[in-house]
């Protein structure tokens, strides 16, 4: 059975590959109901303004699409 | 012709002056719950000057109702009066007026559960609190209530984190 290549081998097989691995994704965090933290995080951090421009913004791109989709 | 803008309804309804408090998905999103919301919803008081100040903000904004649209009936001051649920449909988009919310609350029973919320400089909203809204939902217990109540919990809870969070 072959061993796996090594990070150094495949860096050494790609040039410009970095040696070093990137820093891993950090890991999403959900509450134990499944609600995603990160979101309500980011909502949080916009001004009302902000969150009202987002949702209407969602609105029309959903509207856009609708129509986009429409059946004469 | 009719374009989406929460923001133009709610703009013209605080120009109004009429009383009332936001309440449903949109005071749940602007107090920063990730949610989808299409409509307005508030409570207003039942006084002759918001009645017709209501009536008026409804006409400029060419409100039918939301039920047999091609019909496009007009709500009167009489429907107003009435304190149902009026299901209109504006030139910006979707506004629900209640005459009660809940288990037959008011207006004035929910100033006590709303605080004056700014959006922008220049537009302030009386809205409806979340502790409040998670509370209603619980009760009224709908499917579509029950849905988005974990995401309206989990909102409160990080909103008291972050306002308790020190500013640098």
């Amino acid at each position: 059975m072959r061993d796996k290549p090594s990070v150094k081998g495949y860096a050494e097989l790609m040039p410009g590959t970095d040696e070093t691995l990137p820093e891993p994704a950090p890991v999403p965090e959900y509450s134990e109901d499944g609600v995603d933290l990160s979101l309500i995080r980011w909502t949080l951090s916009l001004t009302p303004e902000e969150r009202l421009k987002f949702l209407d913004d969602r609105i029309a791109d959903i509207l856009t699409l609708r129509a986009l989709n429409a059946i004469e | 012709m009719r374009s989406n803008s929460l923001l133009a309804i709610l703009r013209t309804l605080a120009a109004s002056e009429a009383e009332f408090v936001l309440v449903g998905g949109l005071a749940a999103v602007l107090q920063g719950a990730p949610i989808q919301t299409y409509d307005v919803d508030i409570v207003y008081a039942r006084n002759p000057k918001t009645i017709a100040r209501l009536f008026d903000v409804l006409s400029s904004l060419d409100a039918i109702f939301r039920i047999q649209p091609e019909r496009k009936l007009h709500p009167a001051i009489s429907h107003l009066a009435g304190g149902g649920h009026l299901n209109l449909l504006t030139r910006n988009g979707p506004l629900d007026l209640l005459g009660t919310i809940g288990n037959g609350l008011h207006y004035e029973d929910l100033l006590s559960y709303s605080s004056e919320m700014y959006i922008g400089e220049s537009l302030k909203i009386q809205v409806l609190n979340l502790e409040k809204l998670i509370q209603l939902k619980e009760e009224l217990g709908g499917e579509k209530d029950t849905a988005v109540l974990p995401v309206l919990r989990q909102t409160l809870q990080e909103s008291k984190k972050h306002r308790d969070r020190p500013t640098s």
